[in-house]
Parts: C-alpha cells; sequence; structure tokens
C-alpha cells in the first residue's frame, strides 16, 4: 500500500564498491531514521511485526546481511526489539568467477515498517543504488 | 423615520441575542466535543468482513459509529483493541457501534488469525487504498474516526489517545438527540448560527 509523506527512513548513496572477479567485499549502508521514530529490527519478537528487510540484486551474490543489534522498548505491554537514530546494515558480497568485469550496479530494496510512540507508517520501501566495480 | 429607528433596535437587539446565545452554546460543547454545525459527511464506502459480507458505512446512519483504521502489525493499535471490545460490549445496545477497518497488505491471512486470537467482538473490514484516499489518506495507524448518528465525522484521532477521551465522546454522542439526526442528515445549518459558532 501506498505511504504518504515524507519517509521515515533515509540511506546515504553508497560509495562505488571495488572488488575482484572471484573475491569478497563488504559494503555498510548506513541509514537514518527520523526523530522520534523507530524501526521493528530484522527480528522482531511478535509474529504480526514487520521485520526490516535489505534485499539485493545485480551481479554480484549476497553471502549475508548482517543487521544491527536492536534495542528493547517497551509499548504497551510487550517489549520489541526495534533500532531507532542512525544504524549501519552490512552485506557481504561475492564477485563471481565468471561475472563480467566493469561498472554496473547493485539494486537494494529497504523494507520497513517505522512507528514513533502514539502510531505507525505503512510498511515502505526504500531504492539504493550501490554501483560496483568488478576487476 | 422613529419606525425605522425601533424596527433596526429591535433587528440588533434579536441578532445580539441570538449571537450571545449561540456563542455560548458553541463554548459550552467546544470543552468536550465539536459542535454539531461543524461537523462533515462521512464520505460513504463499501468493504468486506472477514465472513465476506460487504457493508456499506451508510448502513449504521443512526447508530454513533467509531471507525477505526488499524493494522496487525502497529503496536499502538494493539493497545487500543481491548479498550474497543470493552466499548462495543458496554454500547451495543444503546445505538453505537465499532467498525475496525484493517490495512494490512496480506489482507485477511494476518488479520484473520489476529482478530481470534484477541477474541475480537465487532465487526472488521479489510481496507484498501481508495477507501484510505477517502479518508485522507490515512498516512499513519491507528487513525480513528468518531461518527455521530447523522453520519458526520466529529473527530478525527490519529494515533494514540487515552480510553477515557474515546468513552467521553461516545457517551456525548449517544447522548445527542436521535429524533434530530434521523431527521435532518448531512443539513446545512443558517449562517447566522454558523457566525455563533465559529472557533
Amino acid at each position: 500500500m501506498a505511504q504518504l509523506g515524507e519517509s521515515v527512513a533515509k540511506v546515504a548513496p553508497p560509495e562505488t564498491l571495488a572488488l575482484k572477479r572471484g573475491s569478497t567485499a563488504t559494503q555498510n549502508l548506513r541509514v537514518t531514521l527520523r526523530s522520534g521514530f523507530h524501526v521493528n529490527s530484522d527480528k522482531p519478537k511478535d509474529e504480526f511485526l514487520i521485520p526490516l528487510k535489505l534485499t539485493w540484486t545485480g551481479p554480484l551474490q549476497v553471502q549475508k546481511v548482517v543487521y544491527p543489534k536492536p534495542e528493547e522498548v517497551k509499548v504497551g505491554n510487550d517489549m520489541l526489539n526495534v533500532l531507532t537514530g542512525s544504524f549501519e546494515i552490512q552485506t557481504h558480497f561475492l564477485a563471481p568467477a565468471q561475472a563480467t568485469a566493469g561498472v554496473s550496479l547493485m539494486e537494494g530494496k529497504l523494507h520497513y515498517q517505522a512507528c514513533d510512540n502514539q502510531s505507525c507508517k505503512r510498511p515502505a520501501t526504500l531504492s539504493v543504488q550501490l554501483p560496483v566495480s568488478i576487476q | 423615520m422613529r419606525k425605522l429607528k425601533t424596527g433596526i433596535l429591535l433587528l440588533l437587539s434579536t441578532a445580539c441575542i441570538f449571537y450571545s446565545c449561540s456563542n455560548g452554546s458553541s463554548e459550552k460543547t467546544e470543552a468536550a466535543s465539536t459542535t454539531s454545525t461543524a461537523r462533515k459527511p462521512a464520505p460513504d464506502f463499501t468493504l468486506k468482513d472477514s465472513n465476506g459480507a460487504q457493508v456499506k458505512l451508510s448502513d449504521y446512519r443512526g447508530k454513533v459509529v467509531l471507525l477505526n483504521f488499524w493494522a496487525t502489525w502497529c503496536g499502538p493499535c494493539k493497545i487500543e483493541i481491548p479498550w474497543f471490545i470493552d466499548f462495543q460490549q458496554q454500547y451495543k445496545d444503546k445505538g453505537f457501534e465499532v467498525l475496525g477497518v484493517a490495512m494490512d497488505d496480506d489482507g485477511w491471512t494476518s488479520v484473520k488469525p489476529y482478530i481470534a486470537e484477541r477474541k475480537v467482538n465487532y465487526r472488521v473490514l479489510l481496507g484498501d487504498d481508495s477507501v484510505a484516499t477517502l479518508f485522507g489518506g490515512i498516512d499513519s495507524l491507528p487513525t480513528t474516526f468518531v461518527i455521530d448518528r447523522s453520519g458526520a465525522i466529529d473527530k478525527v484521532h490519529v494515533g494514540l489517545i487515552g480510553k477515557d477521551d474515546y468513552l467521553k465522546e461516545i457517551q456525548g454522542l449517544l447522548a445527542e438527540n436521535k429524533a434530530t439526526h434521523n431527521r435532518q442528515p448531512y443539513r446545512t445549518m443558517p449562517a447566522l448560527f454558523a457566525v455563533g459558532s465559529t472557533r
């Protein structure tokens, strides 16, 4: 469903990631939330909550995505695992041995759901472009 | 000339009395709720409930309705739901209904187990973007509209408010003259009265 208004989360445009065919590299995606808001972690405690999720498509293989350690906050009677302020999501990439050398893009999608103490924004997805240079 | 002066004085005094009466009334009601004259009709819609039945908001004309936009992933909504269950139980037979509109993207997949688990005793409908647009977009949840018996919106609450605040609003609307609302829904108030009730 569409989300109105200004996005609660913003990502800093990533710098070019350079790596050789057959090698691995790590990219840190910096995410900053609007003041007063939190997003669910990648592993929220409640099954109905929407987890933070970063996915990539492009010439590199994703080995793993490492999310920051969440903080616990109490909302009503529930303890929630959330992220606030500014944080980094780390992605470990592998350039396949048969990858074509040159400059291309990894397309990222950051899916999140944000709330403040009184209300929640509807789930949203941010698009990220990561320039990659494969040698 | 004397007749003209008398006429003007009579007109002015009548206007002053009417103005001060309606102004006073407005101040009194504003402390608890928006005045009836300031209310606007709620947009009508048709949505399906969990049994697949088509439900129109206008079917509820004659009742006070608490129209709550919510979602299973919304923490503050989860806090309100037990209150709404209480309201439904307490005021259902007095001309009141809670209507939940779930805005979950995955539809009944999440909503049905959620409302079953929490034993929700009021009707829940599955919302969509077109209904959200009718009500101003619904950027945040919960968003709750308190609607009077004529189908006009008395209050809009974006975000979590207190249970007692809802209770006062519901009781206030239930106490209003039922016959008046049924007889003249969506009426336009005379201009002079509108001046008196301006905030």
